[in-house]
């Protein structure tokens, strides 16, 4: 169908061109009393322009011979003969064949740079209008469908098919346009390969009835091709790099956690190793308190352990997601409570100070979560708090319905620029051989609280430091329940 | 007892099975040992042991499932050892029948606590059961719903004298949430462990000298409530 309308087009034109030429013809020829012959020779020009402006080069040089003849047919004498008697007018027929040739190529070849620089224009604005649509787009499958949709507008076809190898485990990306319609049975007419740097990425199938591309179009559709194909690789690079950049941070964090763990590992083995050699070797007779004072070491030293597998476990769990808190309702005086009383021990250079209104509504948290929250702060105070002095705890329902839990001690300030830091992997403000621990305490803490909904943080008080930790208080959009009181007694 | 009470230990690691031979050995107990759950299994079945203690993370069956097994034919004691954080398989064991459980790494104090309780309970089993549970200067007479604290009696609620009964029946054991709702408040509230956080609360602010530091009802965190008798 574009075929025929193609030659339709062209055979259009030549008629134009002709009829262009007959009516010009037809009123010189009413009017040549009143002309002389130069001026015919110079009207007969204008058909000339014309055509040659509007139809082309082909029909221009047709009506430039056609002039040519009827010039001489109708007005040079003997009128209706190609005959040509004076050789005066011989001259003027030659002169205005050479310049109505001349002016058709001139104008011709005018139109035609016209027609090259407006071809290019589009061109320009298409590759403009395609590379912003690219711009910033890291997805494949989204690289691949602005593609598709650009070859489609610009060049009038049934049907486009792009495949491509995406980056991501070389999976197989396919589109094609218009969406949801057949493939088609015949092969299509274009494929334009995507080459890069990395090889062959895919190719463009295009199905366009019109078989003949302009060698400006043709070259736009490769041009569209390999801006594809850039596109694809820049998103691959990016990708590449991005991935690089975790796995580097993550090699980081490895290894601040592998030179952390086993000196944190190493000095309890090491306590064990020693007090349990000692014990073993026959060279000494042990007094009893001697004894027993190894032993308690050893005793503490593996609890010591135990805890910091667990805070390595925990960490593992929260970075990969796995850490889900059972919420349920629960007290938060029986939570701190327990916590209280395991640590009695520990904390026997201290002084504790929970103070919790006694309307406080239940909390929807994982009760043993909480506890290793509470376990963490609590430590994290005793270890910087000088001994004698006293560890708050409180909490209090905010007007936002979330409840501001906070952990305070009398222990030294922490600089400012610190106070978010420290609740990041391995983040100490002071030196790691002043006080153990594997820094991932605050870390776990803030792991938790993040899974409960809630914010942690540290800041300075006048006379110490604190912790505060919000919590919301409903769980699945339900408020704490108030529970039927029995008063009667048995 | 006549003769020594017979532990029947199934653990994959070989040097907790050294360890736990020697020790109970040592503290008169005789003591068989297995690695593999269907060795366990097979073992219990030949020669029934007083109690077991069984490893919930072994090769070939879970521990769980031992339990389960356990349980279709016999009563006897079942202390379970577990990792931490692994208190969704220790609330479902004891749910499927287990007694007790011991977190490693745990202190030998600790089991042979816990294996004391679980040969006591099994002797009540049999036995009759005491009516009359001293812990401390609390009194607290089951059969006559009476619940004394030195010389004073204490006033309950009729929900808060069937939770403290049901606990000092149990004593030294841990029950989970899941049982004592059920046993409590019935099968329909065993979810609601809410009412449990309220009424232990209470519980504890007649029954206990510090109620926030409590010596009595503990909690066992994401498990459920021990009562202990002794200080």
């Amino acid at each position: 169908m574009y075929r025929i309308n193609t030659y339709s087009r062209i055979f259009l034109q030549y008629f134009l061109g002709f009829l262009t030429f007959a009516i010009t013809t037809g009123i010189l020829y009413l009017l040549r009393d009143y002309l002389d012959t130069p001026l015919i020779a110079l009207l007969f020009l204008l058909p000339v322009g014309i055509n040659t402006a509007f139809w082309g080069l082909g029909p221009g040089i047709l009506s430039a011979l056609s002039a040519f003849l009827g010039f001489n047919y109708f007005f040079i004498q003997p009128y209706f003969t190609f005959a040509v008697h004076q050789s005066s007018d011989l001259i003027v027929l030659v002169v205005f064949l050479i310049v109505a040739v001349v002016i058709s190529q001139l104008v011709g070849r005018a139109q035609a740079g016209l027609a090259a620089a407006k071809a290019r224009e589009r061109e320009a604005t298409k590759l403009y209008e395609l590379s912003i649509a690219l711009a910033g787009v890291q997805d494949d499958h989204a690289i691949v469908r602005i593609i598709a949709e650009e070859i489609i507008q610009s060049f009038k076809s049934e049907r486009v098919e792009l495949t491509a190898k995406s980056h991501v485990k070389a999976q197989k990306i396919e589109f094609s346009l218009p969406v949801e319609s057949a493939p088609l049975s015949r092969k299509p007419e274009w494929r334009i390969p995507l080459q890069t740097a990395r090889g062959l990425l895919g190719e463009i199938r295009l199905w366009r009835a019109d078989t003949t591309l302009h060698p400006a179009e043709k070259q736009l559709l490769h041009t569209f091709a390999s801006q594809g194909a850039m596109a694809l690789e820049r998103a691959w690079l990016t990708q590449t790099e991005t991935r690089a950049k975790v796995l580097e941070e993550s090699d980081h964090l490895k290894s601040a956690l592998l030179s952390s763990v086993s000196h944190e590992l190493r000095s309890p083995l090491a306590t064990i190793k020693a007090s349990i050699t000692s014990l073993r070797s026959g060279d000494v007779q042990w007094s009893s308190s001697a004894r027993e004072d190894l032993l308690a070491s050893v005793d503490d030293e593996t609890d010591h352990l135990n805890r910091l597998v667990g805070n390595l476990l925990d960490m593992s769990r929260i970075e990969s997601g796995a850490l889900k808190p059972q919420r349920q309702w629960n007290l938060l005086s029986e939570i701190i409570g327990g916590v209280i009383s395991r640590m009695r021990k520990a904390t026997e250079q201290h002084r504790l100070d929970v103070n919790l209104p006694e309307d406080l509504p239940l909390v929807p948290v994982d009760y043993v979560q909480m506890e290793q929250v509470f376990d963490n702060l609590i430590s994290n105070s005793l270890k910087y708090a000088p001994p004698n002095t006293t560890i708050h705890i409180s909490a209090n329902r905010q007007d936002d319905g979330t409840l501001l839990v906070t952990v305070s001690n009398q222990g030294p300030h922490v600089p400012q620029e610190h106070l978010d830091r420290i609740f990041d992997k391995f983040y100490r403000v002071t030196d790691a051989d002043r006080v153990t621990g594997t820094g991932l305490g605050l870390s776990i803490c803030k792991g938790i609280i993040a899974a409960h909904g809630g914010r942690i943080w540290a800041e300075n008080l006048p006379d110490g430091f604190a912790f505060n930790f919000t919590i919301p208080l409903t769980l699945d959009g339900a408020p704490p329940p108030s529970l039927p009181v029995e008063s009667e007694t048995i | 007892m006549s003769t020594a009470p017979h532990i029947l230990v199934i653990d994959d690691e070989p040097q907790i099975l050294r360890a736990l031979r020697t020790i109970l050995t040592e503290k008169k107990f005789r003591v068989t040992t297995a690695s593999r759950g269907e060795e366990g299994l097979a073992l219990a079945a030949s020669t029934p042991p007083d109690i077991v203690i069984l490893d919930l993370g072994l090769p070939d069956i879970s521990g769980i499932e031992v339990c389960a097994r356990l349980r279709e034919w016999t009563q006897i004691p079942i202390i379970i050892l577990s990792v931490r954080d692994g208190e969704k398989d220790k609330v479902s064991a004891l749910d499927k029948g287990a007694d007790d459980y011991l977190t490693k790494p745990f202190g030998i104090e600790e089991l042979l606590a816990r294996v004391r309780v679980a040969l006591r309970h099994s002797a009540q089993l049999q036995g009759g059961k005491e009516t009359v549970v001293k812990a401390g200067e609390l009194v607290i007479d089951l059969a006559r719903h009476v619940v004394k604290r030195g010389a004073m009696e204490v006033k309950l609620t009729a929900t808060e004298f069937k939770l403290l009964a049901y606990l000092a029946a149990n004593t030294g054991r841990v029950l989970t949430h899941r049982s004592i709702l059920t046993h409590v408040w019935g099968p329909a509230d065993a979810d609601h462990t809410e009412y449990l956080r309220v009424y232990m609360r209470q519980l504890r602010r007649k029954l206990e000298v510090d109620p926030e530091r409590p010596q009595h009802i503990l909690t066992e965190p994401g498990v459920g409530y021990r009562f202990i008798a002794d200080e």
